[in-house]
């Protein structure tokens, strides 16, 4: 197998519609193996029609909690085929695993924010 | 035994006061046990065909200790339920959809994504009747409904199922489209995953605020509702969430209420204008090389 491999979301979801998490799961699992066995992948939006977040969280924010963000970078290259308005909500998963997998005391800072507002 | 939906002459619409028909009626149902219910609509004048949600799922779940029967229901609001297949499971026979202006009543299982991507193209994309939205809005609205759906197998931990409906207002342009799950409501989901203790309508404010999520684990979350209320917000359209006894909307305005009695689940409503000619989505223009940087 080359190093460098297209791994197409419709033929592992095998639908245009890429919104459950549990079909993002598949496509996780998928890209994990590959990267941990060291190929650099390129993920193909080829006929994909409706994407969430969900999705999207669960097949690629995944990743940061299993990785390092040099490795994703390493592993990932520019996906293709993905229409704009898809590509700024990848970009915008991704910024927010960055932000949720560098911060576990999160909760404790949102459960503090309610209570104080309550307090008040 | 007989129990009125309403008890005076009129309408169940998809509002604060409408909701509190709906929980006040459930409140009656929930004494019931191993009895037949005749639900007498005789009142009901008017019900917005989309609330056909959350009653069919205060139906359903009364129905698992009691036989429910529909009674006395008014020709105006008959057709429209027997033609978007809710009356279907009170057997009654399904009006055709001539003009397929209906978005049909469906109850789901959590496992059922599949068949739920079939019903939202069916009923909201390829469907004659249905309003001519650009793709770009059609897009939006079926994937903000996927989320909701999503959310829905995810947090509420239903054995009931899922129920869905909606309703196009022509001269409004309009469409409105509700989930409901029985689950266990977004105030106990906060309470069992984070031990945090908040009234009904300030869980749900909770919930819809920032990056907030109940999600540990592995896979992120708290995106969801936040790209839901930036969409309806830039739509001017409306989101509403029923939850226990808290009510929370967005439209023009936050409104947030309390409800006298609880909804036995969750309830999401969406509420989109149909004649938004924004350009969603392409304000955001981000290259590829960078989308990992």
């Amino acid at each position: 197998m080359a190093d460098e491999v297209v791994v197409g979301i419709y033929s592992i979801v095998g639908s245009s519609f890429c919104v459950a998490s549990d079909d993002g799961q598949k496509v996780f699992d998928r890209v994990k193996t590959l990267m941990e066995n060291g190929k650099k992948i390129r993920l193909s939006f080829l006929n994909v029609e409706s994407l969430t977040s969900a999705f999207l969280n669960a097949a690629i924010g995944q990743l940061y909690g299993k990785f390092t963000e040099d490795q994703i970078k390493d592993g990932l290259l520019p996906p293709s085929n993905i229409e704009p308005d898809d590509l700024a909500l990848l970009k915008r998963v991704v910024e927010n695993a960055k932000k949720y997998f560098s911060d576990p005391e999160r909760f404790d800072r949102a459960k503090r924010e309610v209570i104080g507002e309550g307090d008040d | 035994m007989n129990i009125n939906l309403l008890d005076n002459k009129g309408d169940i619409k998809c509002d604060y006061q409408g909701f509190s028909c709906l929980v006040e009626f459930y409140d009656r149902c929930n004494n019931c046990m191993f009895e037949e219910i005749e639900v007498d609509m005789g009142n009901v004048q008017w019900l917005d065909a989309h609330m056909c949600s959350p009653f069919g799922a205060i139906l359903y779940q009364t129905s698992v200790a009691n036989f429910i029967k529909i009674t006395n229901i008014n020709k105006k609001v008959g057709d429209i339920l027997s033609k978007n297949g809710f009356l279907s499971s009170y057997g009654w026979m399904k009006n055709p959809d001539t003009f397929q202006t209906t978005v049909e009543y469906k109850r789901f299982d959590t496992k059922d994504i599949r068949y739920f991507n079939d019903y939202v193209i069916s009923d909201l994309v390829t469907k004659k009747g249905l309003p001519r939205m650009l793709p770009k809005l059609r897009k939006k609205f079926v994937e903000s409904i996927c989320e909701i759906f999503d959310n829905a197998i995810i947090h509420s931990q239903t054995r009931l199922g899922i129920f869905s409906c909606g309703q196009f207002f022509p001269f409004r342009k309009r469409l409105d489209f509700s989930i409901s799950d029985l689950g266990i409501g977004i105030c106990q989901n906060i309470k069992q995953k984070l031990d945090l203790d908040l009234s009904p309508e300030k869980a749900i404010q909770w919930a819809v605020e920032g990056n907030n999520t109940t999600k540990a684990g592995y896979i992120p979350g708290g995106s969801g509702l936040k790209i839901l209320r930036e969409f309806i917000t830039m739509n001017k359209g409306k989101i509403q969430i029923v939850s226990d006894r808290g009510f929370w909307e967005l439209s023009d305005r936050e409104e947030t209420s309390i409800l006298k009695n609880p909804f036995p689940g969750t309830v999401v409503t969406i509420e989109i204008n149909t004649a938004d000619k924004s350009k969603y989505g392409l304000t955001s223009e981000i290259n590829p090389e960078n989308v990992f940087n």
